[in-house]
């Protein structure tokens, strides 16, 4: 799944940085500013909801739009990743260049705000 | 073939499902209004369930995915699961016009080019009663944004969504059916086609007619009267095929008047009568984008806020009303506010501020001349420029355009009360009734619509007619003063007027100026069929084309306006070489000169200005009837209210007994209707300075002068109409 993800991302031209984990993601968010956030919600020792509340919480990161990727679209989902201030959500399986336009949009969106 | 099929089935989808949207807005207008019936809201629900069936057969993913959206939400509606109230109704507005545009890229490109606006697609679901059970978006932002578009959705998608379309895309086609079998579409290219042949039809028709009057035989009399009739027919069904009624227009009125309000903070009220009148469908196309302007205009300079509403005593809602009515061969469209009207110094304020016109001039101008000054082009009287209006594009282009298609317009506005725009339009442009006049031995067709009447002088008058200001002819008509265009002049014809022949005015109207063309002699009125000029005439502005009349000769049809404007009556900005007009407006349409009518009423002394006057008639008391309004008489084809001068005034009418039989009427023209003034007795017509004003405080009377050393009270004849007519609908 992530090696499919960065494949795509580096093939629509945007440089990629991978985290096995939530953790992972959390240390390198802490040092690195990015673009764009691209986090699964399931993931072991953080998942996505919690990493996306504590990139929030502050940080150098704090304003990053957060991607998250989601088996469902239920209500559920959706209250969670808003109340931790998720920016949008993509339901798995996508096709790849889906999801490039999804990046796409939401990445032209935060800047027009 | 194939391509082909799905080509046409597009274009079905689209004019279908953009008729369908405009009756979906009339369901969100009625709810708007605070209610609706069943069938709306079940004819509401039928135009998003087709749209979805539709674009889901032919492959069109996102107007499918959209519209499946709204139709949840509708079908909840339907089945009574959620009430559509207040901020919904802004959704589903949103939602219609989504749909519309995404219908109109199909249109224009053949595809959609833009993508599903999730925000909406997202609100449309947060007003979903169980958004779970209905959910469908494989990607969203977490609070709804405004206008987002979603990537195109790859054809092979989430099975759900496949699966519930199939079958309600089999159940759409018995619905769109039902219409279908008692209506057809017909391309506009086919349609003008036969309209083309039937011109010629025409043509051909009325020289078989001229021809076989040469022969005496019966039989080819009564073929040929058969011909002739079948062909009138056919003439009129073609045109009425073409026709459309007015409403195809008016119908995305209430919608736009909605939104300026909601815009605006104001409250407005739009009232239709007439809808049913139809237009040929060009001349539909044509006033299409002035009409819009104008009701525009009404909301946004017409129409006060509630609060200044109230002050001024009106209800805090305010009224636009548009009506459409046939009158002479023409159709008249009126839109009416009940808003602040036009104020005229602020006109005359900023014309002068833009350099439109100098202070100088502004000094001189009449009501009506200020009241035209929106007209001009780049004029604006909004403060600031607003997305809807105040850009100063937008009067002028509405003028150029309604005549353009031998319309024009009219109009009438009173400070604090409201201000009404009346637009003549002409039924149809392909066939129009037309004088025939010669001139340097050719025939010439002038359109009936920018003609007034026709004057002939002969006899000794002829020497005295025509006078010259600054070598400019002029004639004087009733007392105003008509400059003169010399057809064989203009169009250099060439031959000069024998000296005492009669001469013929042909008094016609460009851009209300009014000027009288001199033809070598006046023949007859007929329909004339328009045809277009040939590519290297065409560049010509005195023409407006050609046709071709029953004895198979060419007559050229002249542009009224191109006329005018070669001969300079008109003045163009640029162009300030204007030979007359200056001259005849100052001479009697300023404050200080004026032509008046002397009538005396009950021994009094009043002047009526001719400006005013339509005719002066006598009317036997025995054709005086009386009406609900007040006492009538039949003229012209109209009921003509009768104003008695001397009860209006309140003057003393003890002599009532004595007044003579027949009546002495003067009759007034305000708006299209007539109105009869009765007077004692018509003393004599001036054309005089006014000095020694008095003001005067009596309704009616405009002011006090002393004329041929009499009193004489000037006549306010536009508020002596309003004010009987007042008080008769108040007795009535």
């Amino acid at each position: 799944m992530r090696k499919m993800i960065s494949v795509t991302l580096r093939g629509a031209g945007y440089d990629v940085m991978e985290a096995s984990d939530g953790m992972e993601a959390a240390a390198i968010l802490k040092t690195t500013v990015v673009d764009l956030i691209v986090s699964d919600i399931n993931m072991p020792r953080m998942n996505g909801i919690d990493l996306t509340r504590q990139v929030r919480s502050g940080g150098i990161n704090k304003s990053t739009p957060i991607l998250l990727l989601t088996t469902e679209s239920s209500p559920e989902m959706k209250n969670q990743g808003r109340e931790a201030g998720a920016t949008a959500w993509i339901v798995k399986p996508f096709q790849p260049d889906q999801l490039a336009g999804v990046v796409g949009q939401v990445l032209s969106r935060t800047k027009r705000l | 073939m194939k391509q082909d099929l799905q080509t046409q089935l597009v274009r079905e989808l689209v004019i279908e499902s953009l008729e369908g949207l405009d009756s979906f807005d009339s369901f969100l207008l009625a709810v708007e209004k605070g209610g609706y019936s069943d069938e709306l809201l079940n004819n509401a629900f039928r135009v998003i369930h087709t749209i979805k069936g539709s674009s889901g057969c032919l492959g069109l993913a996102s107007i499918e995915h959209l519209a499946h959206a709204g139709e949840n939400l509708m079908a909840q509606v339907r089945d009574g699961k959620t009430s559509v109230s207040g901020e919904l109704t802004s959704v589903l507005f949103r939602y219609s016009d989504a749909l519309r545009a995404m219908l109109r890229e199909l249109e224009e490109f053949g595809e959609v080019r833009s993508h599903s606006d999730q925000g909406l697609i997202e609100s449309l679901q947060a007003a979903q009663v169980n958004a779970d059970a209905l959910e469908d978006s494989a990607f969203g932002f977490f609070e709804p944004v405004e206008v987002l578009p979603v990537p195109r959705v790859p054809q092979d998608e989430p099975p759900i969504r496949t699966e519930a379309v199939t079958p309600q895309a089999k159940e759409s086609s018995p619905a769109s059916k039902a219409a279908s079998e008692s209506v057809i579409r017909v391309d506009i290219g086919q349609i003008d086609k036969v309209m083309n042949l039937v011109g010629e039809l025409v043509l051909a028709r009325n020289q078989i007619v001229q021809f076989s009057n040469q022969y005496s035989d019966p039989a080819l009399g009564n073929a040929v009267q058969r011909v002739n009739l079948i062909t009138t027919e056919l003439q009129e069904n073609v045109m009425k095929t073409r026709m459309q009624p007015i409403e195809s227009v008016w119908s995305k009125f209430p919608r736009i008047v909605r939104d300026l309000c909601h815009e605006l903070g104001k409250d407005a009220l739009l009232q239709m009568e007439g809808q049913e009148v139809e237009l040929d469908r060009t001349i539909i196309e044509a006033i299409k984008d002035p009409l819009t302007h104008i009701v525009r205009n009404a909301v946004d300079h017409g129409i006060e806020s509630a609060e200044k509403r109230a002050l001024s005593g009106k209800p805090a809602q305010g009224t636009i009303r548009l009506r459409a009515y046939h009158e002479g061969g023409q159709v008249n469209i009126e839109i009416s506010d009940d808003g602040k009207g036009i104020d005229p110094d602020r006109l005359l304020r900023k014309a002068v501020q833009r350099g439109l016109i100098s202070p100088e001039q502004s000094q001189r101008m009449s009501e009506r001349e200020i009241k035209n000054l929106i007209f001009l082009p780049g004029f604006s009287t909004a403060d600031a420029v607003t997305n809807v209006s105040g850009r100063g594009v937008g009067m002028d282009v509405v003028k150029t355009n309604i005549e353009k298609i031998g319309g024009s317009v009219e109009i009438q506005s009173q400070r604090g009360l409201g201000t009404v725009f009346r637009l003549k339009i002409p039924l149809t442009l392909a066939i129009i009734p037309a004088l025939l006049v010669t001139s340097g031995g050719d025939r010439y067709a002038i359109p009936q619509a920018s003609l007034l009447e026709l004057v002939r002088i002969e006899g000794d008058q002829v020497a005295q007619a025509v006078e010259f200001i600054h070598s400019t002819p002029v004639f004087r008509l009733r007392g105003k003063l008509l400059p003169l265009v010399d057809l064989n002049q203009e169009l250099e014809l060439g031959g000069e007027r024998e000296p005492g022949a009669p001469i013929f005015l042909v008094v016609l109207q460009a851009e209300g100026k009014h000027f009288g063309l001199m033809v070598d002699a006046v023949n007859d009125t007929e329909e004339i069929v328009v045809k277009p000029l040939g590519r290297e005439l065409s560049g010509l502005p005195v023409y407006a084309g050609a046709t071709i009349m029953g004895d198979g000769h060419v007559a050229l049809i002249l542009d009224v306006l191109g006329i005018a404007r070669r001969a300079g009556i008109l003045t163009d900005n640029e162009h300030s070489d204007s030979r007359v007009t200056k001259e005849s407006t100052t001479a009697d349409e300023t404050a200080e000169t004026a032509s008046l009518l002397l009538v005396e009423v009950e021994r009094m002394r009043f002047a009526i200005p001719l400006s005013n006057i339509a005719r002066l008639e006598e009317i036997p008391a025995k054709h005086v009837e009386n009406t609900p309004e007040g006492r009538a008489v039949r003229y012209r084809g109209q009921i003509m209210p009768l104003i008695g001068v001397a009860s209006a005034l309140g003057l003393d009418t003890n002599l009532r007994d004595n007044r003579p039989d027949p009546f002495q009427v003067v009759v007034c023209r305000e708006g299209d209707r007539n109105f009869g003034l009765v007077i004692d007795t018509i003393e004599d017509i001036v054309h005089t300075e006014l000095h020694a004003r008095t003001e005067s405080g009596q309704p009616g009377i405009e002011a006090n002068y002393i004329l041929q050393d009499r009193v004489t009270s000037l006549m306010d004849v536009e508020q002596l109409i309003r004010q009987t007519r007042t008080t008769a609908r108040k007795a009535a």
